[in-house]
């Protein structure tokens, strides 16, 4: 890992902290005078509650919401700037993948219908291949080829794979894990495609939703520059209290994607379809415009592969779109070991990747966000500190009218934001506080992701074991703050 | 004697909370509340893209379709 890898993570976290030192100082250097003691009232004329009025000053008030709309304006402008020029570009050069230079190649000439070819990597799946299959056989548009890439198999998955009529390819001397089992695989699958014949990528613990493959085909066969659909994923049922606060937080995640009009965050590696030419180009491109191995489709380093192909995309200026016709139901995680493994590999992966891109154009916006991330870990924690505090001091209960204020806005924005979760979402939003520690769970990681990449601690790949099986790759989810 | 008299939470008395440490950090934390409060109710109003009413900011110049000879 090189030096610029490694410091990644300190230069995220030591900027958020910068940010929220010169906040601290602007604040203390301002004149604060203790608070007046509180002050009491009698409901119906019995019960006693204490209540105190202190509350920020408006001129505050007004700076913290001007700070908040003004960063989060700038950041989406310069997004917006940022991919309106590579769908403009000609740069064929740097840009290979831009709409206009594909379209100039394929203009005038009928290439053939769109085909997909279902490419599903599968390492002891037995237990959930079946559903996968059956979700993908009973399409819409059913899939002209499916093809299980079985990766050092032990149990029955490629038995079962070959009993539903689908083609298993079998990996041969693999040790690259599921980015080395679809490079196998790719290699031998990309030659043959044409033009419209798309390859999707689908992880054998996630069930595609009815239209998924008739709306990716009719926006593929519609739009000649678009290059790649992202999958809009959801979580599975169950799992409890645990699975829920994974639930809300896909749910927020797809909501915010509708939002932006699909502009993708990430090429899910739960279920993404890509062009033939925007793969190849990848291939291509690696030990050049991009890293990697030449040759190579993903990159076996990273961590977070879908992630990392969805930042070489964009590099080269490829039009993707995660459109909210095409959504799958994944896995969630069981128990809060599985989680913090699969989370610290997400936010690892994250930051690894921005590594080894560096300070780019096409990173801005996932540079804001994990600063943002950043900047919220210290907002929550001293938030966490000022409620110790008051807990720890205070002799009697004391209402303050400005924050219960505050936690009713919060409450109705947590509810909304999750209005599709449901009956049981909505209730998890509405009571704030356990949401509130699953956020600080989250923030704990994101700490022990960047102290791990500092030292440059070995990242590990154990989840395999810990959940039982394969996680769904997808580090936008960490999308909170910004 | 008033000063003798001192209420306390559980560890520490309750003029900790009208020292000046505490009332920055009661500020610093308003603020930052108060950002992030913003930030979500921006999120909760709908989004408004200044493009689609800008007339002509959409539209195709060429047939984007894979079939050559459909209409723009």
């Amino acid at each position: 890992m090189g030096r610029f890898q490694r410091a990644v993570g300190v230069m995220i976290l030591g900027t958020a902290v910068l940010g929220g030192l010169l906040l601290w100082l602007a604040v203390s250097s301002t004149q604060h005078h203790g608070g007046q003691a509180p002050r009491e009232w009698f409901v119906l004329g019995l019960w006693q509650v204490l209540y105190d009025t202190a509350a920020p000053s408006s001129g505050e008030l007004l700076a913290a919401t001007g700070m908040a709309l003004l960063f989060a304006a700038g950041v989406a402008l310069l997004e917006r700037r940022i991919s309106n020029r590579s769908r403009r570009s000609e740069d064929l050069d740097r840009l290979p993948l831009a709409p206009k230079i594909v379209m100039a190649e394929t203009r005038g000439v009928f290439h053939g219908p769109v085909t997909i070819t279902v490419l599903v990597p599968a390492h002891n799946e037995a237990a959930c291949i079946a559903d996968t299959l059956r979700s993908l056989q009973s399409q819409s548009h059913r899939p002209e080829r499916i093809i299980v890439v079985a990766d050092n198999c032990s149990d029955a998955t490629e038995d079962i794979a070959a009993a539903m009529g689908v083609e298993v390819f079998p990996t041969v001397g693999n040790t690259r894990k599921k980015a080395g089992a679809l490079n196998q695989a790719l290699r031998e699958v990309l030659p043959r495609q044409g033009e419209n014949d798309l390859v999707m990528v689908m992880d054998a613990d996630t069930v595609l939703d009815d239209g998924f493959l008739e709306a990716a085909v009719r926006r593929m066969t519609a739009d000649r520059g678009l290059i790649a659909i992202g999958g809009l994923f959801y979580g599975e049922s169950g799992k409890g209290l645990l699975g829920q606060f994974q639930r809300n937080e896909y749910a927020r995640y797809a909501r915010e994607m509708e939002r932006r009009r699909g502009r993708v965050f990430v090429l899910t590696g739960t279920a993404s379809v890509f062009r033939p030419r925007a793969l190849r180009t990848v291939a291509a491109e690696r030990g050049r415009a991009l890293p990697g191995v030449p040759g190579d489709v993903y990159d076996t380093i990273a961590l977070t592969e879908d992630n990392e192909l969805t930042l070489a995309l964009k590099s080269l200026g490829g039009l993707m779109i995660s459109p909210p016709d095409c959504t799958v139901v994944t896995e969630v995680m069981p128990t809060w070991k599985a989680l913090w493994v699969q989370r610290l590999r997400w936010q690892r992966g994250a930051l690894e990747n921005l590594g080894a891109y560096g300070t780019t154009p096409q990173t801005f916006r996932y540079w804001a966000q994990q600063l943002g991330i950043g900047y919220g870990v210290i907002a929550l924690a001293s938030y966490l500190v000022l409620v110790t505090l008051m807990m720890v001091s205070l002799d009697q209960w004391v209402w303050f009218p400005f924050w219960v204020g505050i936690g009713v806005v919060f409450g109705i924005e947590r509810i909304v934001s999750v209005w599709r979760a449901g009956p049981a979402g909505r209730l998890l939003g509405a009571t704030l506080i356990p949401e509130l520690v699953f956020a600080m769970f989250l923030n704990v990681v994101y700490v022990k992701g960047i102290i791990d990449i500092s030292l440059a601690k070995s990242a590990s790949w154990e989840h395999d074991d810990v959940a039982g099986a394969p996680v769904p790759v997808e580090p936008a989810v960490l999308e909170r703050a910004a | 004697m008033s000063g003798l008299v001192q209420a306390w939470g559980l560890l520490l008395p309750e003029t900790f909370l009208s020292s000046p440490f505490v009332a920055v950090l009661a500020t610093f934390v308003a603020i930052n509340t108060v950002m992030y409060l913003s930030l979500a109710v921006a999120k909760l109003l709908p989004k408004v893209y200044v493009s689609d009413y800008l007339q002509g900011a959409n539209r195709r110049s060429e047939n984007r379709s894979i079939h050559p000879h459909d209409p723009v």
